[in-house]
């Protein structure tokens, strides 16, 4: 053991006191915040340039509204009435009559008018739209631009048109106006965590409000952060490993330790490397979401869950890695490997949605009780404002033991045998002969 | 005392025999040669004595113990590859490896060996700014750093400078004074007449040479002349009773057969040239690896 120990200082100093890590410690949360950052900095960077839009109104209802109505809007809505200051562009409108001979000829004119810049989209309004029938062609409003999807005029003449042609139908019913003014009133569903009873105190807790950020930012944190130690610590032995036999660094070594202590130490090197920066992560987090006023949205009870299936994962991987790196005679080889090698890291992220949306559906249980996968796919459903059956983290807890266990058998026997042998291809039925001839 | 025993042992890699039946004793305190050509054995019985490799038949005893899964401290190793932790001070990187071996009074023996091997210089720059010879003998110190009591060097001498080989071959005779075992694998059959008390010999597997030089030079008798002539090589063909003729260029080694008389050989050569300087004598170790190892050997034993 204090070889092992000896082995890990060195690689805890070698990767902990290097300007990298302290900048990727820095960097690493900036990164992963800095979309959010920039997205909150650019809300209110509208685009003002001004916006000609051209209408084919086919229902010969729109046309007058629309030019009423942006009018309406470019004298009320253009300017911040305090300040002076311009905050949303001015639009302009161009009615076209439809062709009817060549209706196509006509939009792809528009098109290229687009395409040019001298308008920002058109729309075509079908005859239909009053009441609309089962014809899409002639009951629907097409809107074209270059970037339709996303474009937030479109939003506002969807709003407009949509109004009008509900103020149309109440006219048409000969209804007064203000008689109906609640039925388009929409009430959300406020959505509210559980009641219960402080177990110290005895006291009862009302239900919380339950926002985005529980139910799916903090799950997706826990998450991020674990396969980000991964990356930071576990993922790269396997480099770390081929270089270090490429270098001969390894047969010195084995001249003092055995090539399980030398695994066993880069491995509890990574360990530590990881808790270092996973505790700056984790207390950095609490004491900022406290500061903030948010501290009771961190789920404390699954702070130790946290750690236990972090170093395992760790264990799980590193000793895995390890033994292919062992494996590996060059940059090539290491190459090669390193994507299928990091599948069962990568996979649960790709159903990190699916899962936080449904943690009690049989495909999260099912999927969280995978061994390999259990470390972030039970963490991310525990990290959930849902409970999950307590006997699922124990069980999972089990497997993934387990699984450690078996990951640093058949690493540390692999090990063993590629450490020191060259021009061996690490494929699978070589491995596999390592594991069981040893 | 025998400080190694090797009793009968095999290794195999894929099938292809690599060491065959093996047996050795390595007397306490002794300097003991491993010579061989390349691919012969000797870094994979020094593995197995290292218990990097494990052998498939016969066991291992090191200080009396038989092998078994651990590292024995008080055992240097320096494999014929090696490399350091380039990254690392050369003062921490001995320190590293010093505590690794259990190492005492480290800080003295840094500095000990630093100023010995002319390191003192380089303690605080990395393990990579330093030239090869350099590195070779920080590998070295890497090697002794806790004083073992036995010492394993696989081609020690190898890309060394005579000067840095000379201030290498004297650690190495300072540390067998202090009782030190001291096995060494080389090519360098000069080195090895010089330092060893007992020289063996592995080819294709299989021991073929072990005793001290004396016992294995008597082996084959005083059937050389070394002798320096006027006309070199060129006079002595044709000669009755020469089975080969060594050329170095400034001597040649002459091998007589077995019932030749080196007297008349001797005066042969004279009457055709002017001889400087002869001496009847025992092959060198150089000639007897060739007579083993040499490509006709091989070819008619292939045969």
């Amino acid at each position: 053991m204090r070889k092992i120990l000896i082995l890990a200082k060195r690689e805890y100093n070698t990767a902990v006191r290097t300007k990298g890590f302290i900048i990727g410690l820095l960097l690493a949360p900036v990164l992963m915040g800095g979309s959010g950052i920039v997205m909150a900095l650019m809300h209110d960077k509208v685009d003002l340039s001004e916006k000609h839009i051209a209408i084919i109104d086919q229902s010969g209802i729109m046309t007058d509204y629309l030019t009423r109505a942006v009018d309406e809007r470019n004298k009320s809505e253009i300017y911040n009435q305090e300040t002076g200051e311009q905050i949303k562009p001015v639009y302009f409108i161009e009615i076209i009559q439809p062709d009817t001979v060549n209706s196509f000829q006509q939009k792809l004119e528009l098109s290229d008018k687009v395409r040019s810049k001298q308008l920002h989209a058109f729309i075509e309004i079908g005859p239909n739209i009053l009441h609309p029938t089962g014809d899409g062609e002639k009951s629907g409003i097409r809107y074209y631009s270059e970037n339709s999807a996303l474009d937030v005029v479109r939003d506002w003449f969807s709003g407009s048109i949509n109004n009008h042609i509900r103020q149309l139908r109440i006219e048409e019913l000969k209804i007064d106006d203000k008689s109906v003014s609640d039925l388009f009133s929409w009430i959300n569903l406020e959505g509210l965590g559980l009641l219960s009873v402080d177990k110290k105190t005895g006291t009862m807790q009302d239900a919380r409000q339950i926002g985005v950020a529980e139910s799916i930012i903090i799950p997706y944190i826990m998450v991020f952060l674990i396969f980000m130690m991964l990356m930071m610590s576990a993922i790269p032995l396997l480099t770390a490993v081929m270089e270090e036999k490429m270098n001969r660094i390894a047969e010195v070594l084995l001249g003092s330790v055995t090539p399980f202590q030398f695994m066993m130490g880069k491995l509890l090197g990574s360990i530590a490397v990881s808790l270092t920066a996973a505790a700056v992560y984790v207390i950095g987090g609490i004491i900022t979401a406290s500061q903030l006023g948010l501290g009771d949205m961190i789920p404390y009870d699954i702070v130790p869950w946290f750690f236990v299936f972090l170093i395992l994962d760790i264990i799980m991987v590193g000793s895995g890695m390890a033994a292919l790196g062992s494996a590996c005679n060059d940059n090539k080889d290491a190459q090669s490997l390193q994507f299928p090698a990091m599948l069962p890291v990568l996979l649960p992220l790709f159903v990190m949605m699916p899962v936080i949306q449904e943690p009690l559906s049989s495909f999260s249980t099912v999927l969280s009780l995978f061994p390999p996968f259990t470390p972030l796919l039970m963490l991310l459903r525990m990290a959930t404002p849902v409970s999950i059956p307590v006997w699922q983290p124990l069980v999972g807890l089990i497997g993934v033991v387990l699984l450690t266990v078996f990951s640093v058998w058949a690493g540390g026997r692999i090990f063993r045998t590629c450490i020191l042998m060259q021009g061996q291809k690490p494929k699978l039925g070589n491995l596999i002969k390592y594991i069981v001839r040893g | 005392m025998n400080v190694i025993e090797l009793q009968d042992i095999t290794k195999r890699f894929n099938g292809l025999v690599a060491v065959d039946n093996l047996s050795l004793n390595v007397p306490e305190s002794s300097i003991y040669g491993f010579i061989g050509p390349n691919g012969s054995g000797k870094t994979t019985t020094i593995r197995m004595i290292m218990n990097i490799l494990y052998p498939e038949s016969g066991k291992i005893f090191l200080f009396g113990q038989e092998h078994s899964g651990t590292r024995i401290d008080n055992v240097g190793y320096l494999p014929e590859e090696r490399g350091l932790y380039k990254k690392m001070k050369v003062r921490d990187l001995l320190k590293f490896h010093g505590e690794l071996k259990n190492g005492k009074n480290l800080k003295n023996e840094i500095s000990y060996w630093l100023k010995k091997l002319d390191l003192s210089d380089w303690a605080d720059k990395k393990a990579e700014a330093l030239s090869k010879g350099m590195s070779q003998k920080l590998q070295f110190i890497v090697t002794i750093i806790d004083r073992p009591k036995l010492i394993i060097l696989d081609e020690p001498f190898s890309g060394l400078d005579p000067v840095n080989a000379e201030v290498l071959r004297s650690a190495i005779l300072e540390l067998q004074k202090e009782g030190s075992t001291i096995i060494f694998s080389t090519h360098d059959m000069n080195m090895a007449e010089k330092m060893c008390d007992y020289i063996f010999m592995i080819y294709k597997g299989k021991k073929v040479l072990d005793g001290t030089l004396r016992d294995i030079q008597d082996k084959y008798g005083s059937d050389t002349i070394r002798i320096h002539a006027e006309q070199g090589s060129a006079v002595m063909q044709n000669i009755a009773g020469i089975e080969k003729i060594n050329d170095f260029g400034q001597f040649q080694e002459i091998r007589i057969s077995k019932n030749a008389d080196s007297q008349e050989i001797i005066s042969e050569i004279m009457k055709r040239t002017r001889v400087y300087r002869f001496e009847v004598t025992k092959p060198s170790l150089n000639d007897i690896f060739i007579r083993i190892a040499s490509p006709e050997k091989t070819e008619k034993e292939n045969a």
